[in-house]
């Protein structure tokens, strides 16, 4: 214990504390703040005192209030947890002699109390364990151990409880000599006595086999145990337990074919004592079979043996479901592994546990038919996205599989048998039958799916499944059927079945299901319309020979009308106002459509306009909303491409909305809608309308640029306007244009956005006339440097040359080595010899190194000072690195520490980020067509270099530039047909 | 014992290229709970001798009743203490063979009465009887059993002065006593460091090789070779060099010789000598025993595999060079066939050496692939129990950490990715924090060949997505840690932070340098 709990103040033992005590807990009770408010204040401004918790225990022992004893139970827990642990330099918050007297009265206060009190001290514990356990609480355990003897199992379920909150963190901490020092202790004390009890608690049983009451009580406690068994078990199996290995597992197994009529539950829901005992020692089971199967074997046959014969006896309700499911991992575990393929060989075996455990656990049951009713966005998570990790159905999928991996043959063959019988059961009576052919599509599904994601369906399939033969006789009737509305089932299992098998079905079947399943999205069963929107938007995305879409606009053509009006009116139907399948349905169908939609984008952009509005109010379904945005992208492009002048009715469509999503600050819309207008900015052809230019000062809002969500778009959004206004900025808000330098000067600081700072910096320079930022150039470099200075990443070095050779290319050499070495002297040197030469290497992206090249040219070639200076000694090197900048590899190496620092939002000389991937623009090449081969320029350069000083040019060369860099010259040379004088 | 800390060994290894090899070593060194029971194929470190001599009638099974045979040894007890302490030697042999032979009882002798009923002093003082040397052999008898039980019973044999007096008798004429003495001294040796030096102190390297000669008889050579054996064991101190130098050449006679048992021993001598830092292990390596450490690994006999193994498993974790140096004895064309091995404790330590050649550099990776090993690997991965795949996944990680580019792709062709997601729902915290390790070296192998996507829907495709979802619930902080910053980097979005400030207004940020820079060099 630190040596810092002197000074505490000390209150006084007496009733009188005691008494006020129990005012203040009373008052932290009250619903009116304004009296429990000061109460607590008050507690947390005494708790600092010694002899505070013992107050509280005494209180929580004695008080005659059973409310106050309750809540002074949870006030010292929450006390315990603030201020319990020693943190290193700061002041130990409770005194020495209170930490003795909590550890030496709260296991026994805690076993004699009520549950109600019993539960909160025992997390107490926990938490006095987990900082004191076990050195500076030597004796809890063996404290524990004796209340074993108690015959009181009140106590020794309180023992077991707080037993488990301190072990189980063995379950999933590393290795350590600090761990397993821990667990040797306790197991060294505690093995022993918790294996007699666990043998003396099943003798019990029998003695009180007929004694409800007394049954579930000693039922808890199995569950504990077996639970303290798994921890204790976890790290490695200890030679305690190896030892006593035939005990429990005995025990075990019989517990796990006991059956007690006394202990079965009414409830369906609520898992009882029985099923969450057997479900634990499933997990044993599993455990031991994983990591001690060499010791375990001799038992394994059995627990497979009653696990099955479990899973047989066991009904359908919920209430059995994690029993179960874990009952059935454990034998999908199992069956994977070589050497107890024997196991399940037998044809008997196999076919026992296909038509017994798993058909069963395929089932569609009535709690599944609630949630495809009454919680279809559930029911559509869990089916559709595989979030049913725990779920019967997830686990008798996995045991198909564990089993096909040997047994694909004869499973196939059982399946079959099944799968054609279910479907004859259900062909005598359809509506009374229709459950049968549900699982009959499951089964097949499952037994045909190896491998799948998320993109493209199934990948890989069971050769010995007829995907289409099925598809053909079982799965078209459905899609075909007249009456939509009838079995939604069977018609969603008939969807989903296209959508999982679409990479294995041939193009004529597709098609064939396309206007099929336009039909079904007027289905009213939200589950059904949402799988054929989301079957449709899968489709639409498949890719056929030369990287096209497999489906074409033109095949689409017959039902385009009816897929964009179906979609739409699905928006409309209850449940589906905000359904994000529908809405990525209705992108993927404009970005497939094409022109085709164009004639409908007048009544749908309205339509879409409306939505927008409706969401903004309450933007809760991000994923719905940002394929809202992207349908708008795609109505902008495809009409303006078709007519440019179109731009107009689109932003007198949606400016307003995107006024008032800016002025209520929409955070979640506000990137979106930067990007949208970016889009529409670009689409202008002539100077930049008022609009645009009225909105132009909010955008150099620091508040818009602190959300790091918004800089993309934004300086986006900026270049658009630099591009299509730089005049109209420079003549009218030119008192702008530090505030706008002020945004590029934020982002260069920050390691993550300076790229984006550069674009920004890229398109002033390329676009603002030169007189307008003249004053502030020199500032502009400065800020560079300096940043070079603190922090010389590659990222920003690969961005800063890509600028100083725009700078280079727009203002001439010259300029760029004067304000260099204005700035300071020789600077101009130290960057090209530092900076250019050593990394230009590490420039990536086509107009990048063009821009690179073409500056570097410019600046051998039409700089006097590297001629005439000691900078001449620069100039061969330099022509080396351009020359390696044209031949040689890019070296894309990074130093190791910078590894972390952005990876994927590598530089590029246009904006590479866009959320917004219809709204996204071309790239851009600032030099264009004024260059087209970069290495002729600096043939030709040279060539010019050379003639006006006869002579140099060729004796630099023959003097100090390589073999090899010299002929790659010579090459440039011959091709653009000069020579050097 | 060797495996133990394994992992932490490993980590350091792994981690290591480029730091400190001392910080190294001690993390190598570092004593380690365990909680399984000592492994049964180790090495033995102590032997009670239980072998019932010809002339003497068993025991009577009807000594089964506890209480009767409390009783029944306690009076037995009685008069050995009585015959011993007589003069008569006739009574004194026959005492000294009855304690012999109550401590050779197949069940529960009595090792802790016959010491507390003061017998050990008279047994040490017979063993200096050359007038008698069945009462010599009787009482070395009774004392190797003793000093066969726990380390109080040997405290108990050394603290009466055994010691010399069994150096002395290792040159006795009589091989039986010669042959016990040496036994008696394995069991001491075998305790512990203190005890194995103060051995080499008293001199019994030069006293026990003296009698390793062409004719000695097998069985002579067994117990022989065994203690040579536990004179090698234990780390904190090791033994020292010269004892070692000493012992060398005569271990590495005797692996040569065509007896199982004693090649056994043999080998777990070197298992023990290559048990350490670098020095340690490069002593071995000098005396040329790597090529036949390699042709044990052939040998049919678990006994003889496994301490071969060891040893060949404990070189490997050395420097890349005496890697390089089993790698050059034929190491990698034998390690296929243990990785197929019907035992699995062979496979896993086949395993463990696999993975410590994978942390070496590329060069040494590159022959893992030539000579086979991936597809073995991938097996155990898949099906291997528990501490082989354990051991396998290790491997993988070291691998995808120090291989080229183009031998990760390799690796994960021959299936290994698919085997470690499968993994992932491995109960142990650390095994899977480790695969987590390799799955993001197989990401930045991809990242250089821009086949991240790819790489991402082979992974969603076998499953794996759903399982590093899964771990971001674990409850091992680094688990949810790593599996989340798979998650964010190469399945969804990211974020970014800041460094430098800009001063704001309302409206607009404040364009200017703020202070003027004294010097700019780049």
């Amino acid at each position: 214990m630190t040596s810092t709990s002197f000074h505490l103040p000390i209150m006084e033992l007496n009733d009188g504390n005691l008494q006020t005590l129990t005012e203040y807990l009373q008052k932290t009770l009250s619903p009116d703040p304004a009296v429990r408010r000061p109460a607590e204040k008050f507690l947390e401004s005494v708790e600092g005192n010694q002899n505070y918790p013992i107050l509280l225990l005494t209180l929580l022992e004695k008080s005659q209030d059973e409310v106050i004893r309750v809540c002074a139970a949870v006030t010292f827990k929450n006390y315990i947890k603030r201020n319990w642990r020693i943190v290193e330099d700061e002041p130990n918050k409770i005194s020495d002699p209170d930490r003795t007297a909590i550890k030496a009265n709260i296991v026994n206060l805690m076993l004699t109390s009520p549950e109600q009190i019993q539960k909160q001290l025992s997390d107490a514990i926990s938490i006095l364990g987990r900082e004191d356990f076990p050195q500076k609480w030597p004796d809890l355990l063996t404290e524990m151990v004796n209340r074993f003897q108690s015959g009181d199992f009140h106590i020794i379920n309180g023992v077991l409880r707080t037993a488990h909150s301190l072990f189980k963190r063995y379950r999933h901490e590393f290795k350590s000599n600090e761990l397993w020092s821990e667990i040797k202790l306790v197991l060294d004390t505690f093995a022993q006595p918790l294996t007699e009890l666990f043998k003396a608690t099943i003798d019990l049983c029998q003695t009180h086999a007929t004694d409800v009451n007394a049954l579930k009580v000693l039922f808890s406690s199995l569950t504990l145990i077996s639970k303290l068994f798994y921890s204790l078990n976890f790290q490695d199996l200890p030679e305690f337990f190896e030892d006593n290995m035939e005990t429990w597992m005995t025990h075990f197994h019989n517990l796990l074919t006991l059956d007690n009529k006394l202990l079965q539950t009414e409830d369906e829901e609520e898992a009882g004592l029985l099923e969450l005992l057997k479900s634990q020692i499933c997990d044993n089971a599993a455990l031991y079979a994983q990591k001690y199967d060499e010791e375990f074997q001799p038992y394994l046959p059995r627990f497979v043996t009653a696990i099955w014969n479990l899973l047989v006896t066991t009904g359908q309700e919920v209430k059995y479901d994690l029993l179960v499911s874990n009952a059935i991992q454990f034998l999908a575990s199992v069956c994977e592994r070589p050497h107890y393929k024997h196991l399940f060989e037998d044809q008997n075996v196999l076919t026992s546990i296909c038509e017994k455990v798993i058909v069963p656990n395929m089932e569609f049951r009535s709690a599944d038919e609630e949630a495809f009713e009454d919680n279809a966005e559930e029911y559509i998570i869990r089916d559709l996205e595989g979030s049913d990790i725990d779920t019967r159905r997830r686990a008798a999928c996995d045991l198909v599989r564990g089993l096909c991996k040997f047994f694909e043959g004869p499973v196939t063959g059982i399946f079959s048998g099944y799968v054609s019988s279910m479907l004859t059961e259900y062909a005598k009576n359809p509506g009374v039958n229709w459950k049968h052919k549900d699982a009959a599509i499951y089964l097949v599904t499952s037994l045909a799916s190896k491998a799948q994601t998320q993109k493209h369906g199934i990948t890989q399939a069971n050769e010995l499944v007829n995907l289409c033969e099925f598809f053909v006789n079982h799965i078209l009737v459905d899609l075909k059927s007249p009456s939509v509305n009838e079995f939604p089932v069977l018609k969603a299992d008939a969807i989903k079945y296209v959508m999982t098998f679409r990479s294995q079905l041939p193009k004529e079947q597709l098609l064939e299901a396309v206007p099929l399943l336009v039909a079904h999205l007027q289905a009213e069963s939200i589950v059904q319309h949402t799988y054929a929107a989301h079957a449709l938007e899968r489709l639409f995305t498949m890719r056929g020979a030369n990287n096209a879409t497999l489906i074409t606009p033109a095949e689409m053509a017959p039902f385009t009308e009816q897929l964009l009006n179906n979609l739409f009116k699905a928006l409309a139907i209850p449940g589906s106002s905000e359904n994000e399948y529908m809405m990525k349905a209705i992108m993927r169908s404009f970005s497939l459509l094409q022109e085709a939609i164009v004639p409908y984008i007048p009544t749908l952009i309205g339509q879409l306009t409306h939505k927008l509005l409706l969401v903004s109010k309450n933007p809760s379904k991000p994923h719905f909303n940002h394929y809202l945005f992207e349908s708008l992208c795609l109505s902008i492009r495809i009409t303006c491409k078709a007519n440019r002048d179109t731009v107009g009715s689109f932003e007198e469509a949606l400016f307003p909305v995107f006024t008032e999503i800016l002025q209520n600050d929409v955070q979640e819309f506000v990137p979106y809608v930067f990007q949208v207008m970016s889009l529409l900015l670009e689409i202008h052809t002539s100077s930049i309308p008022s609009s645009y230019m009225a909105l132009f000062p909010h955008l150099l809002q620091p508040v818009l640029w602190e959300r790091t969500g918004n800089i993309p778009p934004l300086v986006r959004l900026l270049q658009a306007y630099l591009e299509k206004g730089a005049t109209t900025i420079a003549s009218t808000a030119a008192d702008k244009i530090p505030g706008l330098l002020g945004v590029f000067q934020k982002l260069i600081a920050s390691k993550a956005n300076d790229h984006q700072g550069f674009y920004l910096l890229n398109s002033i320079v390329e676009h603002m006339p030169p007189d307008s930022i003249t004053q502030y150039r020199k500032q502009i470099f400065i800020l560079l440097f300096q940043r070079l200075q603190s922090s010389k990443t590659t990222k920003f070095v690969k961005s800063f040359m890509v600028f100083i050779n725009l700078y280079c290319v727009k203002y001439g050499a010259i300029a760029l080595q004067e304000i260099f070495d204005d700035i300071q002297p020789k600077m101009f040197g130290m960057v090209v010899e530092k900076i250019i030469i050593p990394e230009v290497q590490k420039v990536s992206g086509q107009v990048e190194k063009k821009i690179c090249a073409v500056g570097i040219t410019k600046i051998l070639t039409e700089c006097p000072a590297m001629m005439d200076t000691e900078y001449t000694k620069l100039w061969t090197p330099l022509l080396q690195a351009l020359i390696g900048l044209f031949e040689l590899p890019e070296d894309d190496s990074i130093p190791d520490d910078e590894h972390f620092i952005d990876i994927e939002d590598t530089p590029g000389y246009q904006t590479a980020f866009s959320q917004l991937a219809f709204a996204g623009k071309k790239e851009h090449d600032p030099i264009g067509d004024a260059v087209n081969n970069p290495k002729i320029l600096l043939a030709q350069s040279l060539h010019k270099l050379s003639t006006a000083c006869p002579g140099r040019v060729p004796s630099m060369l023959s003097t100090s530039l390589p073999a090899e860099a010299l002929q790659f010259l010579q090459g440039y040379l011959q091709a653009a047909t000069v020579q050097l004088v | 014992m060797p495996t133990e800390n394994l992992s932490d060994k490993r980590m350091s290894k792994f981690k290591n290229k480029g730091k400190e090899p001392t910080k190294m070593r001690d993390r190598r060194i570092a004593e380690c709970v365990e909680l399984r029971k000592a492994h049964k194929v180790e090495g033995i470190m102590k032997r009670r001798n239980i072998s019932s001599v010809g002339d003497e009638e068993p025991l009577s099974p009807e000594y089964n009743t506890d209480n009767k045979q409390v009783f029944v040894i306690s009076e037995a007890i009685q008069e050995i203490v009585a015959n011993v302490n007589n003069e008569c030697p006739e009574k004194q042999r026959q005492g000294c063979q009855a304690a012999r032979k109550l401590l050779s009882r197949e069940r529960n002798p009595p090792l802790k009465e016959i010491v507390e009923a003061g017998l050990l002093t008279r047994f040490v003082e017979f063993l200096g009887r050359n007038d008698d040397p069945t009462l010599q052999f009787e009482a070395a008898w009774s004392l190797t059993n003793v000093a066969s039980g726990t380390s109080w019973h040997t405290q108990q044999v050394v603290e009466h002065g055994a010691v010399p007096a069994f150096i002395a008798l290792l040159a006795s004429p009589m091989l039986n006593i010669s042959e016990q003495a040496v036994w008696a001294l394995g069991n001491i040796a075998g305790d512990g460091p203190s005890y194995r030096d103060a051995l080499i102190d008293c001199g019994v390297i030069p006293a026990l090789l003296a009698r390793l000669t062409p004719d000695a008889p097998v069985g002579y050579l067994r117990n022989l070779t065994w203690t040579l054996s536990n004179l090698c064991r234990n780390k904190n101190p090791f033994p020292r060099f010269s004892a070692v130098q000493q012992m060398l050449p005569s271990i590495i006679q005797l692996l040569h010789h065509s007896d199982k048992s004693i090649l056994s021993d043999a080998c777990w001598a070197i298992s023990y000598l290559t048990d350490g830092p670098n020095e340690r292990i490069d002593v071995v390596i000098k005396t040329g025993v790597l090529p036949r450490l390699v042709e044990l690994l052939g040998f049919e006999e678990l006994a003889v595999v496994t301490p071969a193994l060891r040893s060949i498993g404990n070189i490997v974790s050395g420097s890349d060079l005496q890697t390089q140096a089993a790698i050059d004895a034929g190491v990698l064309s034998a390690l296929p066939l243990l990785m197929r091995h019907p035992k699995s404790s062979v496979q896993k330590e086949a395993a463990w050496a696999v993975s410590n050649i994978a942390a070496g550099p590329c060069q040494q990776i590159q022959q893992l692939i030539t000579c086979g090993l991936l597809a073995p690997l991938v097996d155990l991965l898949r099906n291997g129990d528990f501490k082989t795949q354990r051991e396998a996944v290790w491997a993988v990680t070291n691998y995808t950490s120090g291989g080229t580019v183009d031998q990760v792709v390799h690796l994960v062709k021959c299936g290994a990715l698919e085997a470690i997601l499968n993994l992932l729902q491995a109960k142990d915290a650390k095994t899977v924090l480790v695969i987590l390790d390799a799955i993001n070296n197989i990401f930045l192998a991809a990242e250089k060949l821009g086949e991240v996507d790819k790489l991402c829907l082979l992974v969603e495709e076998v499953g794996g997505l759903d399982r590093i979802e899964f771990l971001q619930n674990h409850e091992n902080n680094a688990v949810y840690r790593a599996a989340q910053a798979l998650i964010e980097k190469y399945f969804s979005e990211d974020g970014d932070d800041q460094c430098l400030t800009t001063e704001a207004t309302d409206s607009n940020f404040v364009f200017g340098a703020s202070d003027v820079q004294k010097r700019f060099d780049f």
